[in-house]
């Protein structure tokens, strides 16, 4: 095709410079959020421990709180779906490892593979309801948080007459799943740190001597592998590239043999994965699972995945983008504590932002786009 | 660009309260982590009585919570208050599981801690905190539950609206142990919605008539709870007693609608605390015990100065 | 010549409604087959049983000589008939690349794992483009900065990249000005030149008569006959797809260019 003539450039298609084309990317709202967030709290919060080795691992774990369940609710945002379950599904997720794992006396290990088996499933039903009816998803998955509340409630409540259950941590002694999810990596190496001096030891108990931060939890190892994983999925595969059309246009992608339903399907199961891995660190990390965790959490997911420059509509967005958005959501809600700031404005201040990242959002969104 | 400017203009706006909460430090610093979401009102009382010792002792107490009373978010709080290297911290001990790690690492770091109103000296022994400030829930379930046997009640509904917390629930368990019956289905898990909590007090009241006794767990159950009772007509006639204090409370009290409230007396489980640690930290004097704060029965003629001070240090 | 669709009384009935009624055409390899036909002639109908969504409640379909019945679009894409709907042809937000490949995405296997293969998507997606008079910005622009003219023509090309022996357009000019009209009746001319069996839907005469080599016209669920080009004029056409006499007083007063 090379010997074809060069058809004329259309004279209303303005040339774009390098530097601007390699910067009006989806990605950008996040970077630039990320940029501005560091530098704020750097010159308000610098000297207060916020960058201390215990201080980032302060805000670098509830970041990845938010990272895990914002790649899940990303992708099936572009994949033109909500899931508003999300925070149920981690209480309800965290009561079934509790209620199989301690109540029932199973093994950690078949706890926590039944957990996911009924989170998926409870995914699956999500997308397929919504999937053959036609109805909204925000309708679908609100009717699911409110289910799954009211059996994260009602079932503790019933076999064990109240509504958190101790003793995970005890149970999981010694398995070979549980420690995936409540582990810590590198502690070797942080030892070294605390050996050298890099960071701060315990000065007293019986942990002296040791460092204040002794390994990178299994939580924040996720984050990353689910990152890296919805990331690639997204651009790199062609599954990403129905994700896309799913999200863009059903009914154009199903014209083209993109099998739409499994699609969306498939991400909402992604979520429920997602908000169970959650839930299982959350548990083996605190030894315990109460009928309020997650609260709320469906919309901070939400909001990092906004702040990160996906439409709400489907079909448009970044894994990294969202997981820049839950790092800003993670900073700033851990900064605001450091910066000694009253915490009922964090609320103010993530108006704020996620007022300003839509709109600065949205600008980048119609330049790549064309969108009028 | 016009656009950049505006949003120069809308961040600034945002970090002015900043500058203001940024100084101010004191010589010593305390934070004051809750469980409560900040829904609940009756912290107010705690965030009251810290600003006072605050002032009175010249140190800077923070108050901390997470927002949805998320048990998880306030571990992660603890975590980041002990990040920030306070010279203390002053928390509640909601659920020991979720919540001991994080406090052992804090004490482990050299940070002095001081539980607050919930707990068993056991669990503060065992996390190595100071001391505990509060009310033991169970025997303060327990006496209520004894004083309303001898007032001739059989049966009772418990109203919780915090049915996720255990500690809370004891009060229940205590209630039940004392007047000598099973608690049973008599615990309603009311939410905090004051609407839905006055209609499913109303038809648990509709459901079961033979009730002699209401027992709320403090003002976000009790005041829908006396205007569902007052709306029934049962004012005076139903034994009403609750936990805690407030501004309805107490005039439900003076009015006859509610015999009797538990005040575990918050205002000493925040500003105690601050005394406790401004002074061990200044001169090394340490009371030798766990404080009671509670608990106080107010009934309606002992209720002077709870009346002027309700809602903000009572 | 044989043709390569053969549709032979086909009907098709939803619940009481009768949407086609006996509907008969023979499309030929190479050649530009215009379906006319007012709103409600069951044009939609005919080009969705066509393109395998919809089942004929009766008659036969003849595809290279062989009956066939498929049960989904896919199976139709994957024997050779391609549709390219007016308004659903492209995602907007996508880039060209990925929406010229949306369904047929090109793979490379990298340790194991099957990727999108975008090299070779965007260097073929810009050939393709070329081809047919389009310059893009970048394989990377989004569709949504394209103008209508232009989403046709990528849907058109993609449909002949993907190796349609039938392409089925319906109404690709509809909703497009008179310059960009022109551009996507030069994309079905240099189609058809490729020996592609073009069937082209539209209610514009003027449009038919300016590509089509034949004219079949559909009115009330039935075919009205088809005619070969230079056999019928503009305003007999347009007579038999208002089905009758009512337009011709009007016309004269419009000067004949409705």
């Amino acid at each position: 095709m090379a010997d074809t003539p060069q058809a004329a450039l259309d004279e209303r298609v303005k040339d774009i410079s390098p530097i601007r084309k390699a910067l009006i990317r989806p990605e950008l709202g996040g970077i630039i959020g990320t940029v501005a967030v560091f530098t704020f709290f750097a010159l308000l919060a610098g000297s207060s421990g916020m960058f201390n080795a215990q201080g980032i691992m302060n805000w670098t774990t509830v970041s990845a709180q938010f990272m895990i369940i914002a790649v899940g609710a990303c992708l099936l945002m572009i994949a033109g779906e909500f899931d508003l379950s999300v925070g149920s599904m981690i209480g309800f997720a965290g009561m079934m490892v509790a209620i199989f794992g301690v109540t029932l006396g199973f093994p950690m290990w078949m706890a926590i593979l039944i957990t996911f088996a009924i989170c998926l499933a409870c995914g699956w039903l999500n997308g397929y309801i919504v999937v053959k009816t036609g109805l909204p998803s925000f309708i679908v998955t609100l009717a699911t948080l409110f289910i799954l509340r009211g059996f994260t409630i009602f079932i503790p409540q019933t076999v064990e007459r109240k509504t958190i259950i101790g003793g995970i941590r005890e149970a999981a002694e010694g398995d070979w799943l549980a420690p995936l999810f409540g582990a810590k990596i590198l502690g070797g190496l942080f030892q070294w740190f605390g050996d050298i001096g890099l960071i701060a030891v315990f000065e007293r108990g019986n942990r002296a001597g040791q460092p204040v931060v002794d390994g990178v939890p299994m939580l924040i190892v996720w984050a990353i592998v689910l990152i890296v994983f919805g990331h690639l999925l997204l651009t790199r595969t062609k599954f990403g590239n129905w994700i896309f059309a799913a999200g863009g246009d059903a009914q154009a992608a199903r014209y083209v043999g993109v099998p739409v339903n499994q699609v969306k399907i498939l991400m909402f199961m992604f979520t429920a994965f997602c908000a169970t891995v959650f839930a299982v660190c959350q548990v083996m990390e605190f030894g315990s699972a109460g009928a309020d965790r997650g609260l709320l959490k469906e919309f901070e997911a939400i909001i990092a995945v906004v702040i990160g420059g996906a439409l709400l509509t489907g079909g448009y967005g970044s894994v990294i983008g969202a997981a820049l958005g839950a790092l800003i959501f993670g900073v700033v809600q851990q900064g605001l504590f450091f910066a000694n700031v009253e915490s009922s404005l964090f609320r103010v201040f993530l108006g704020v932002i996620l007022l300003l990242a839509v709109i600065l959002n949205t600008y980048i969104r119609r330049i790549i786009t064309g969108e009028r | 660009m016009k656009f950049v400017k505006t949003m120069v203009a809308a961040v600034a706006v945002a970090a002015a309260p900043f500058a203001a909460a940024a100084d101010g430090h004191a010589d010593l610093n305390y934070v004051l982590v809750s469980h409560a979401p900040d829904s609940d009102s009756w912290w107010n009382t705690i965030k009251n009585g810290i600003a006072l010792a605050g002032d009175q002792l010249g140190v800077n107490v923070e108050y901390r919570n997470p927002p949805t009373g998320d048990l998880a978010d306030m571990a992660r709080i603890i975590e980041q208050a002990a990040a920030a290297q306070p010279d203390g911290i002053i928390t509640t001990l909601a659920d020991f599981d979720v919540l001991s790690g994080p406090i052992k690492a804090a004490v482990d770091q050299g940070i002095d801690v001081i539980i607050m109103n919930s707990g068993t000296p056991e669990q503060v022994r065992e996390v190595g905190g100071l001391m505990f400030v509060g009310q033991p829930e169970y025997d303060a379930g327990l006496a209520a539950g004894m004083r309303a046997k001898g007032d001739g009640v059989e049966s009772f509904v418990c109203v919780n609206h915090v049915i996720s917390n255990t500690v809370v629930a004891e009060r229940c368990r205590g209630f039940a142990d004392g007047l000598g019956v099973d608690l049973g289905d008599s615990m309603i898990d009311s939410g905090q919605d004051p609407a839905e909590i006055k209609n499913r007090v109303t038809a648990y009241l509709t459901a079961n008539p033979e009730t002699d006794a209401i027992l709320t767990l403090g003002p976000t159950s009790a005041d829908p709870t006396i205007l569902a009772v007052k709306e029934m007509g049962l004012d005076g006639d139903i034994y009403f007693g609750t936990f805690d204090l407030g501004t309805n409370i107490v005039e439900a009290i003076k009015d006859g609608t509610i015999q009797w409230g538990i005040d575990q007396q918050p205002f000493l489980q925040a500003y105690l605390p601050v005394v406790v640690l401004a002074n061990y930290d200044r001169y090394g004097v340490l009371p030798g015990n766990n404080i009671n704060s509670g608990p106080g029965f107010v009934t309606k003629d002992a209720l002077g100065k709870v009346e002027e001070f309700a809602g903000e240090y009572r | 010549m044989d043709p390569i669709v053969r549709m032979t009384n086909i009907a098709k009935h939803f619940g009481s409604v009768i949407a086609l009624n006996g509907v008969s055409v023979d499309v030929f390899p190479g050649e530009c087959h215009c379906l006319l036909g007012d709103n409600g002639a069951g044009k939609s109908t005919f080009i969705k049983t066509m393109s395998g969504v919809h089942k004929p409640t009766s008659g036969e379909i003849l595809f290279e000589g062989t009956p066939m019945s498929f049960a989904n679009p896919r199976d139709a894409i994957a024997a050779g008939i391609a549709t390219v709907y007016q308004d659903l042809a492209m995602i907007p937000l996508m880039s060209v690349s990925r929406n010229f490949f949306m369904g047929n995405e090109p793979v490379k296997t990298i340790a194991g794992m099957r990727f999108f293969d975008h090299d070779y998507a965007n260097r073929v997606t810009m050939d393709e483009m070329r081809a047919m008079g389009i310059n893009l910005r970048g394989p990377d622009q989004a569709v949504g900065t394209l103008s209508g003219g232009e989403r046709q023509t990528v849907a058109i090309a993609r449909a002949v990249h993907f190796g349609a022996k039938v392409l089925i357009l319906d109404e690709p000019t509809s909703a497009l000005g008179v310059r960009q009209t022109s551009n996507v009746l030069a994309t079905i001319d240099k189609v058809r030149k490729k020996g592609i069996a073009v069937v082209f839907i539209t209610h514009n005469v003027r449009h038919a008569m300016a590509v089509g080599d034949r004219f079949t016209v559909l009115n009330r669920g039935q075919t009205l006959g088809t005619a070969l080009k230079g056999d019928i004029t503009p305003e007999e056409l347009q007579d038999m797809m208002a089905g009758g006499q009512e337009l011709a007083t009007l016309e004269g007063s419009l000067g004949g260019t409705v």
